[in-house]
């Protein structure tokens, strides 16, 4: 039977290749749009690592004279000193980048036995912990006792401690940086010791891929000559008492401009930043999608066509087919297995084609849609055979009208037609 | 003739509605994105108000200071540009502006954001605001550093509702401004001029930004005349060798290229895909633009790919289900040619009507992404340009997808055709 059908297709091969084509082609399509949808639902699956119920970013603008690291640093001091003073705030946090907020931090480190690492960086405050409830997993998290150690304490995710430690429990190990030869001696490099893993920080959200994280801890007390800063603060992140309102904003602005002596405010509420943030990662998959959606029905619709014309045409050959005893059931198989011997080629050959990806040399912060595609395998495998059932679903349905067409056919009446 | 072609043609689109559905739904769904990707194109690129003398513009929009191991900075100081971009050849006029802040400020009891430019009088020199109140603040309003203001339409009607602005005052960033004058609401798109509310750089709270070499300030040229910018470019760029940097040891090199418009977009798509280290290289923009230009041309005929594939399939279709009558015109003497140019004909008009309904949608989509505010002031609108191009997207696509089908029939034996046969 198929091999039957093979020589059929065969014989009508340039107008069947064409066919081909259009169904390979609506493969990729649906292909890249399945495997973004599938990564934002395996993205939404995964722990965020942070809870903002009643947390507040508060954007500091350091407007006014310039006051110098020591200064900059003493009025964030007094700023979180200000804020905790009111009684609607339960703690507070100085933070380079704050949840759901714009600016991202990112890193890269080559370590001492040659392998680099990437990862987003913050830089926080002791109280960061409680304002925004990270989950600790393994070890402590910032405190007092780190004020006298040598070494940088840091505080990493999960999965930038199996990166580099190949375990979770990482807690007390040092992370040594590769040493650089010709590195003028002020420059800040040193090893760092991970004195606490946290579950996950995806500041970017619920859609957000997941990565290596790393927290370096302010201290606001020094003077910040001591250790040449990285970076100075740039946001106030507090959580506040329950039943508190935007009324409040003012207040709080009024009394953080107070304590800064010129510095300008803004008040972030951070559930208006999550649905902007979640806004810009789906808008433009929803675009695509709205796109591939109407290619994809555009497709099915001349597939529909296409079918329909050549049963009509080939209404005397399925007449004959009845005349010498096969049955409805018979043709209307003939039909949709042609079909799907033209969608089988089609997908082998996309198929093929695909699966190359996972085996690119890709670079990670290269061409980010390719990279995904070649890290997330179960994702990426899952979207392959989805697309696949997709496609046969649809070409099999653009075949169903047309093949009941077929066998309508009255034998003495298609004969007749010859 | 052509007419009797066009007749026909009216008749054969008629006799299968189903078919003419399907291809017309395809033709003027794949017009409409092409429309709506160019009229995109076109409102970020084309030259329109403020950005009227856009091909003799040349902008800065990073400076970064790089070491053997590390890099830092990303945005040049006002210093800079002052010590070392006044008097660069074949500029006709140079203009200092910060990058946009956001200002936040309280009307009747509610918080209203606006982006906030702080620029020099040059600013509204070199570009063509629209006003529709006022005028821009002078030199001599930034030279004495007074509190005047020019905002857009928006922002006026944030603050003073319905009636007119200039006179009044506004306050932002904890400082009052006297508006002087009120301009049309400029597109995010247009990134150098966009800006709800603009204010004399001299009014900052402190004038530290005139020792910083780098930090918070773009520079804009408006050259004599288009021959002058490589010039202008390679000036400024050895220039910048000489500039005395702060820790040499650190920081040897300073990049901060002139850029035009589309270059500076072509450099940003880069970096999102092979990151910030392209930015070392000061020509890297310009290398790109082509590139950019080739990667739009290549998503097009890709997108278009699939659309035309369609409708050739649905042409041979249709042309098997007309074997007998062009079996019959074969055998009546009809040439292989006059068939084709009559099939080619045929599609091009199809084509056409789908082109006017994708239009017609087009204007529809174009509006309401206007008002959805996705992005902001963006007035994406259908002009001369944008039609034209949409008129010869629509006659190639016709002609691709006929072309084919067309010298597919024509080879077709008359005595085969006459007996209904098929397609080789």
């Amino acid at each position: 039977m198929t091999r039957h059908l093979i020589s059929l297709i065969w014989n009508r091969r340039r107008h069947n290749f064409l066919l081909s084509a259009e169904i390979f082609f609506s493969f990729l399509v649906l292909f890249g749009v399945v495997f973004t949808s599938l990564k934002f639902a395996d993205n939404w699956r995964q722990p965020l690592g942070f809870d903002i119920e009643r947390v507040w970013n508060v954007n500091v603008n350091r407007t006014g004279p310039p006051r110098g690291p020591a200064g900059v640093f003493a009025t964030f001091q007094q700023l979180v000193v200000a804020a905790r003073e009111l009684p609607q705030v339960e703690s507070v946090a100085a933070a380079v980048t704050a949840p759901y907020d714009d600016s991202n931090w990112n890193g890269d480190e080559r370590l001492a036995d040659g392998r680099s690492v990437e990862y987003s960086v913050n830089e926080v405050t002791d109280d960061f912990l409680k304002v925004v409830s990270l989950q600790l997993v393994h070890g402590r998290w910032f405190s007092r006792e780190d004020d006298a150690d040598t070494l940088k304490p840091v505080v990493i995710n999960r999965r930038m401690a199996r990166a580099i430690f190949g375990t979770d429990d990482a807690a007390g190990q040092i992370i040594h940086l590769q040493h650089v030869p010709d590195a003028p001696p002020d420059e800040p490099r040193g090893d760092r010791r991970v004195i606490g893993i946290v579950e996950d920080f995806r500041k970017n959200g619920e859609l957000s891929d997941r990565g290596n994280f790393l927290f370096h801890r302010f201290r606001l007390d020094v003077d910040g000559t001591t250790s040449a800063p990285q970076q100075f603060p740039a946001v106030l992140v507090l959580r506040v008492a329950p039943g508190t309102t935007a009324a409040f904003e003012e207040t709080l602005v009024k009394r953080l401009q107070a304590a800064s002596g010129g510095w300008t405010f803004d008040v972030r509420p951070v559930t208006q930043q999550r649905l902007d943030m979640l806004q810009k990662y789906a808008t433009p998959l929803i675009a695509i999608a709205i796109i591939a959606a109407f290619l994809l029905l555009m497709v099915a619709l001349g597939l529909t066509g296409v079918v329909w014309q050549s049963v009509t045409q080939r209404i005397h050959e399925f007449g004959l087919r009845r005349a010498q005893g096969a049955t409805m059931g018979n043709v209307r198989r003939q039909v949709l297995g042609e079909l799907a011997v033209l969608s089988t080629i089609a997908l082998v050959a996309a198929v093929l084609l695909v699966v190359q990806i996972p085996l690119l040399p890709i670079d990670a912060h290269e061409y980010s849609l390719l990279a995904n595609m070649s890290t997330e395998r179960g994702v990426f495998f899952a979207s392959v055979v989805l697309s696949v059932a997709a496609i046969y679903g649809l070409t099999l349905l653009c075949g169903w009208y047309p093949s009941r067409l077929a066998t309508r056919v009255q034998p003495a009446e298609a004969l007749h037609y010859e | 003739m052509l007419r009797h072609y066009l007749v026909l043609a009216t008749k054969v689109l008629l006799r299968r509605k189903f078919f003419t559905f399907i291809s017309l739904f395809g033709i003027s769904f794949t017009l409409l994105v092409l429309t709506i990707a160019t009229a995109m194109l076109d409102h970020a690129f084309g030259p329109a108000a403020p950005e009227t003398r856009q091909d003799r513009t040349l902008a800065v929009q990073y400076a970064i200071l790089y070491g053997p191991h590390n890099m830092t900075g990303n945005s040049a100081g006002f210093k800079l540009f002052d010590q070392y971009a006044r008097n660069l050849p074949g500029v006709e006029r140079l203009s200092l502006f910060t990058r946009n802040f956001e200002a936040f400020s309280y009307v009747n009891g509610q918080k209203v954001q606006s982006s906030m430019k702080r620029t020099d009088g040059e600013f509204w020199q070199i570009l063509d605001f629209r006003f529709v109140e006022g005028a821009p603040y002078s030199h001599d309003d930034v030279d004495q550093a007074r509190f005047v203001a020019v905002i857009n339409t928006t922002t006026r009607r944030r603050f003073f509702g319905s009636g007119p602005a200039v006179g009044q005052t506004i306050e932002a960033f904890d400082q009052r401004f006297r508006v002087v004058g009120v301009v049309e609401d400029v597109s995010e798109m247009r990134n150098i001029p966009f800006g709800d509310i603009w204010v004399p750089l001299t009014t900052v709270k402190s004038n530290a930004y005139k020792a910083q070499l780098m930090g918070g300030f773009n520079a804009i040229a408006l050259a004599t005349s288009r021959s002058s910018l490589p010039a202008i470019r390679e000036e400024f760029n050895a220039r910048l060798k000489r500039v005395e940097l702060p820790n040499p040891r650190q920081y040897d090199t300073l990049v901060a290229p002139f850029e035009t418009k589309f270059e500076n977009f072509a450099r940003t798509i880069a970096e999102a895909t092979q990151g910030f280290a392209v930015r070392k290289s000061p020509t890297f923009a310009e290398s790109q633009a082509w590139k950019a230009v080739v990667a739009f041309t290549v998503v097009g005929i890709l997108f278009a790919l699939l659309p035309t594939i369609n409708l050739i399939n649905l042409n041979v279709s249709r042309i098997m289900e007309r074997t007998s009558e062009i079996g019959v015109r074969k055998a009546f003497g009809a040439s292989s040619q006059a068939l084709v140019v009559q099939f080619v004909v045929e599609n091009v008009l199809l084509t056409l009507i789908g082109a006017v309904i994708g239009f017609v949608l087009s204007l529809f989509v174009l509006r309401a992404l206007n008002e959805s505010g996705i992005i902001r002031y963006a007035h994406f609108a259908m002009n001369v340009r944008v039609f034209g191009f949409g008129v010869l997207l629509a006659l190639a696509f016709g002609l691709v997808s006929g072309v084919y089908p067309a010298w597919r029939m024509s080879r077709m034996h008359a005595v085969e055709a006459l007996k209904g046969g098929r397609l080789r």
